[in-house]
C-alpha cells in the first residue's frame, strides 16, 4: 500500500489540470430529452493524473480503479470517504504488474475487495478490508487462462459460497472465455468452471437467484441454471437456458431487475457497447429483455439518447428507476416502472419494441454545467448516486426525488 | 546474384536477397525518454522463376524480420498487428504468387492476368519497403494490404489497367501466421491505374476488408480508399509519389472513424549520390496499451479507441552508393526526421505529450542496405498491372537502395 502524497503543489497541478478539461469543454454534446431534470451535485473527488475507471461504494468507502495512462499509469485503487458530500480521497494502492484496473467490488460480507487486472498478466487481486481504508493484499489469481486480461470480476454468492466470474479478454489465437473461481477461502482460490464464449468477447455478468446471465456481445445474452433454474445446473456444470441476441448485438452488461414493489422479475436490462473515443464520444443503447420464460427471452423495449451511449447500471428496484453510466452523457435516471413492453403504437419503433425515450420515461440526469464528463460506473447506495468519471473522478449526486 | 540464367533474353531464374542494418535514435520515444536502438531490418530474398515467360510465373519474398525485428523496430507514429510506434515484424512468407499472364497481341502491352497466392490485395500504392525511406511512413496501413491469400485478376488495355481481387480480411498476428482459413475471400478491392506516359502513373483503388483487427471475426470492418500520382523518369534518376488515402471503420453499415492520410515523397539520384524528401501528415487511432507500452491488445477488448491523433512528419535521407554493380550493392544512409504530432479530439483517453512528453518528435537513423541479386522489384502489382514492357527486365525501378 502507498499512502497518497498530500504535496500541495501536485494536489494543485491535478486541480488545474482537471480545469482545463472543463473548460476545453467536450466534442460532444448530448442534449437531455425534455422532461429530465437535473441530478443535484453534492461534491466531486478529482482524480487528475489518471484515467477513472469503475467505481465500488460500501459503507462510507468508495473505491475507484484506474485505466491505461494518463500522467501516471491506471495501476492505482484509490480510496475514498464517502460520508460528507464532498468525497475525500484518504488512500491509494498500486497494483505492480497491471496496466489497466476494470472492476472492483467487495464481497458481500464487506470483507475482502476483488480487483481486475487488465492486460497481460490478467489477474484479480483479493484484498482483505478487515480496515476498510487500508486494503491488504491476501492473494493475486492469475493462471494461463486469465492471462490475456480479466476485463470484468463479478462477485457473488452462491449457494453460501462466493465466486468471483471472471470475463477474460480474448488474445490473438485465444477466445474470450469465462472463468468462475471459488474464493470462499482468498487465500487459495480455486477455479470451478471455465469456458469459451462471447463472439467475439464475454464483457460480464450478472448472478442471482440461481441463475447466471452472460453478456455475450453479438451473441446477445445467455441464461444458465447454476442452480436456480430448476434444469439441474450447478456452478461447476451450468446449463445454458435461453438466449437471445438483442438488437445491434455488442451486448456489454445486465441487470436483472427484480421489482421491490410488484414482486415482478420480468424484465433484464442489457447495455450495448458500441464504438466510442474514450472521453469524447460514445454510443450504444439500453436493451430491455422480458426473460419471464427463461428458455425463451425477447427484446420488448430499448432506450436511446442521441450522442452518447450506455455502460454500467445501478436500479433502485423499490421505486423502479435505472441509474446508467452514459459515458459523455453522464448519468441518466430513467423510470423502469410497469409493464415496459407495453406502448402507445406512437411510442414504438419500426421493430415493435418500445421506445422508453419516446414514452418520456428519462427522469433526470447529471452532473449538470460541470464540463466535459465521461461517465464509466454508477451505484446507488444509501440515499445517493455516485459515479465513476474517467475525466474528473467521482461525483456524488441526489438521486431522483 | 547467386543464380541466374537467361533463355531467350528473359530471365529464367532470379534470385536476390537485401538487408539492412540501422542505429535509430528517437527523442522522445516515450515518457520523455530517448531510446536508441539498433537492427537487422528489412533482411528478405525474393526470387521468380518464369519457366514459360509470363505463361507461368512463380514470384516468392521471404521476409525474415521475424527473428531480426520481434521487438518492433522504433517508427514513431506507425500502428498495426498489435505494435505501436513500433513498426511490426512482416509474416516469414511475404509473397507466394503464381501468375499466368496472356498478352493480346505481338509486343503489346495489353493483356489479361491471374495471380493467386498469398501477396498484395490490388490497392494502394507500392510497399513501402521498395520505395526510398527505410523507415516506414506510418499510413502503411492505411495504404497497403498485404500478406493476404489473394485471387487477383487485371485486365491492362493500353494505357489502362483494371484489377480486382478477393481475399481473406484478417491482418497477420505474428510472424509466423499465415491467412485464416475461414476467412478466404471475404474481403475485396479494386484499383484502376492511368498510365498517361511510360513514367507516370495515376491510381485509384477502393477495398472492403472485413474485421481486419480480429483474426477471429466479429471486429470493424474497413472501407478503404486511395488515389495517388506517381512519376519516375526515364533514366530512374528521380521519382516522384503523391499520395491520399483513407480508411473509414465500420459496425455493419455505420461508419465510426475515420483516418486520413496525405503523403509526397521524392528522390533523385546524381551519381553514386541519392536524396529524397518525404512529408506525411495522417491520422492514426490511439489504442490501449499493453504492459509493454509499444503493443497493443489483439483483437482489442471492445470497438472504442482511446484516442485519436494526426501526425505530421517530415523525413529526409540521403545516401551513397558505394559500390554498385549488378550482382551487388552497399549504400550508406542517414535518415532524419521531425514529427509533430497532435489530439483531433479532446478531451480523450489519450493525451500524447502526456504520453511522449512532447509534441514533437525527432528521429535519426543511420545505416546500410546491402543488396545482391535481381533489383528489388516495386511491391504489389503482380500480371499486366505491373507497368512495363512485355519485353522488358523486372517491373521496377533500378534504383540503388529502392
Amino acid at each position: 500500500m502507498k499512502l497518497r502524497s498530500g504535496l500541495a503543489s501536485r494536489r494543485a497541478a491535478s486541480l488545474v489540470s482537471a480545469l482545463l478539461v472543463v473548460a476545453c469543454g467536450s466534442d460532444n454534446t448530448v442534449n437531455p430529452p425534455r422532461g429530465s431534470a437535473a441530478l443535484a451535485t453534492l461534491g466531486d473527488g478529482i482524480v487528475a493524473e489518471r484515467y477513472t475507471a469503475e467505481i465500488y461504494v460500501r459503507g462510507y468507502y468508495a473505491y475507484t480503479t484506474t485505466w491505461q495512462f494518463r500522467q501516471a499509469p491506471g495501476n492505482a485503487v484509490k480510496i475514498w470517504n464517502v460520508a460528507g458530500d464532498t468525497p475525500v480521497l484518504i488512500d491509494s494502492v498500486i497494483v505492480d504488474n497491471a496496466r489497466t484496473l476494470g472492476d472492483i467490488q467487495t464481497s458481500d460480507d464487506g470483507q475482502l475487495l476483488i480487483v481486475a487486472t487488465e492486460f497481460s498478466p490478467g489477474s484479480i487481486m483479493i484484498y482483505s478490508l478487515a480496515d476498510p481504508t487500508k486494503p491488504q493484499l491476501i492473494s493475486r489469481y492469475t493462471t494461463p487462462l486469465t492471462d490475456p486480461g480479466v476485463h470484468t470480476a463479478e462477485v457473488q454468492r452462491v449457494n453460501g459460497r462466493l465466486y468471483a466470474f471472471l470475463c477474460i479478454d480474448p488474445a490473438s489465437g485465444t477466445p474470450a472465455r469465462l472463468v468462475i473461481v471459488d474464493i470462499s477461502d482468498p487465500t487459495t482460490p480455486q477455479q470451478v468452471f471455465t469456458a469459451q464464449m462471447g463472439s467475439p468477447y464475454v464483457h460480464d455478468v450478472y448472478v442471482r437467484d440461481g441463475i447466471l446471465i452472460t453478456a455475450l456481445w453479438n451473441q446477445g445474452i445467455t441464461l444458465w441454471d447454476i442452480g436456480g433454474g430448476g434444469s439441474g445446473g450447478s456452478i461447476s456444470n451450468p446449463i445454458p437456458l435461453g438466449n437471445v441476441v438483442t438488437v445491434g448485438g455488442q451486448a456489454h452488461n445486465v441487470w436483472w431487475f427484480h421489482n421491490a414493489a410488484t414482486g415482478e422479475k420480468r424484465f433484464a436490462f442489457v447495455g450495448q457497447e458500441g464504438p466510442g473515443v474514450i472521453g469524447a464520444s460514445s454510443s450504444g443503447d439500453i436493451h430491455v429483455v422480458d426473460v419471464s420464460n427463461f428458455s425463451a427471452p425477447r427484446e420488448v423495449a430499448f432506450y436511446h439518447l442521441d450522442g452518447a451511449g450506455t455502460h454500467n447500471f445501478s436500479v433502485d428496484e423499490t421505486r423502479g428507476i435505472l441509474y446508467a453510466a452514459y459515458y459523455n452523457g453522464g448519468v441518466r435516471a430513467i423510470d423502469v416502472s410497469g409493464d415496459l413492453s407495453s406502448c402507445d403504437p406512437a411510442d414504438k419503433s419500426a421493430d415493435g419494441r418500445c421506445d422508453l425515450a419516446k414514452m418520456g420515461r428519462e427522469l433526470a440526469h447529471g452532473p449538470v454545467d460541470r464540463g466535459a464528463v465521461y461517465i464509466w460506473g454508477v451505484q446507488l447506495l444509501n440515499g445517493h448516486v455516485y459515479a465513476s468519471d474517467m475525466l474528473n473522478g467521482i461525483w456524488k449526486l441526489n438521486p431522483v426525488p | 546474384m547467386l543464380a541466374q540464367t537467361e533463355m531467350g533474353g528473359r530471365d529464367f531464374i532470379q534470385f536476390g536477397g537485401q538487408a539492412i542494418g540501422v542505429v535509430t535514435r528517437e527523442s522522445p520515444a516515450i515518457h520523455g525518454q530517448d531510446l536508441t536502438e539498433g537492427y537487422l531490418t528489412q533482411p528478405i530474398v525474393m526470387g521468380q522463376l518464369s519457366p514459360w515467360g509470363e505463361v507461368f510465373s512463380l514470384k516468392t519474398t521471404l521476409d525474415f524480420e521475424g527473428a531480426t525485428l520481434k521487438r518492433g523496430e522504433l517508427n514513431a507514429g506507425i500502428t498495426g498487428e498489435g505494435y505501436i510506434d513500433r513498426r511490426h515484424p512482416h509474416t516469414y512468407l511475404h509473397e507466394l504468387l503464381l501468375t499466368s499472364a496472356k498478352r493480346f497481341g505481338m509486343n503489346s502491352v495489353s493483356g489479361a492476368s491471374v495471380t493467386v497466392g498469398k501477396g498484395f490485395a490490388p490497392f494502394g500504392t507500392d510497399d513501402p519497403m521498395a520505395r526510398p525511406f527505410e523507415k516506414y511512413p506510418i499510413n502503411h496501413h492505411l495504404s497497403q494490404i498485404l500478406e493476404r491469400a489473394v485471387a487477383i485478376g487485371a485486365l491492362r488495355a493500353g494505357s489502362w489497367t483494371f484489377e480486382a481481387g478477393a481475399f481473406n480480411g484478417d491482418e497477420p498476428t505474428a510472424p509466423g501466421d499465415t491467412p485464416n482459413r475461414d476467412r478466404y475471400w471475404d474481403s475485396w478491392s479494386g484499383r484502376v491505374t492511368y498510365l498517361p506516359w511510360r513514367q507516370g502513373e495515376i491510381q485509384t483503388s477502393y477495398a472492403r476488408v472485413k474485421s481486419p483487427e480480429n483474426a477471429s471475426g466479429g471486429g470493424s470492418d474497413q472501407r478503404k480508399q486511395s488515389a495517388s500520382i506517381r512519376l519516375e523518369d526515364v533514366q530512374h534518376t528521380g521519382y516522384a509519389l503523391f499520395e491520399w488515402s483513407r480508411t473509414g471503420d465500420y459496425v455493419g453499415s455505420t461508419r465510426t472513424f475515420t483516418f486520413n492520410s496525405l503523403l509526397a515523397e521524392t528522390w533523385a539520384k546524381y551519381d553514386q549520390v541519392s536524396g529524397a524528401l518525404r512529408i506525411e501528415r495522417t491520422e492514426r487511432p490511439d489504442e490501449q496499451r499493453l504492459g509493454n507500452e509499444f503493443r497493443t491488445p489483439l483483437p482489442s477488448s471492445d470497438l472504442s479507441i482511446a484516442g485519436r491523433s494526426r501526425w505530421t512528419i517530415i523525413t529526409a535521407r540521403i545516401a551513397t552508393a558505394l559500390t554498385s554493380s549488378r550482382n551487388f550493392a552497399a549504400e550508406p544512409f542517414v535518415e532524419v526526421a521531425r514529427a509533430r504530432v497532435s489530439p483531433t479530439l479532446q478531451p480523450s483517453g489519450f493525451d500524447p505529450r502526456q504520453f511522449y512528453g512532447s509534441s514533437q518528435i525527432w528521429s535519426i537513423s543511420v545505416g546500410a542496405k546491402v543488396a545482391f541479386g535481381m533489383t528489388h522489384m516495386r511491391m504489389g502489382r503482380y500480371g499486366v498491372a505491373v507497368a512495363e514492357q512485355p519485353e522488358g527486365k523486372m517491373g521496377g525501378m533500378n534504383m540503388e537502395g529502392m
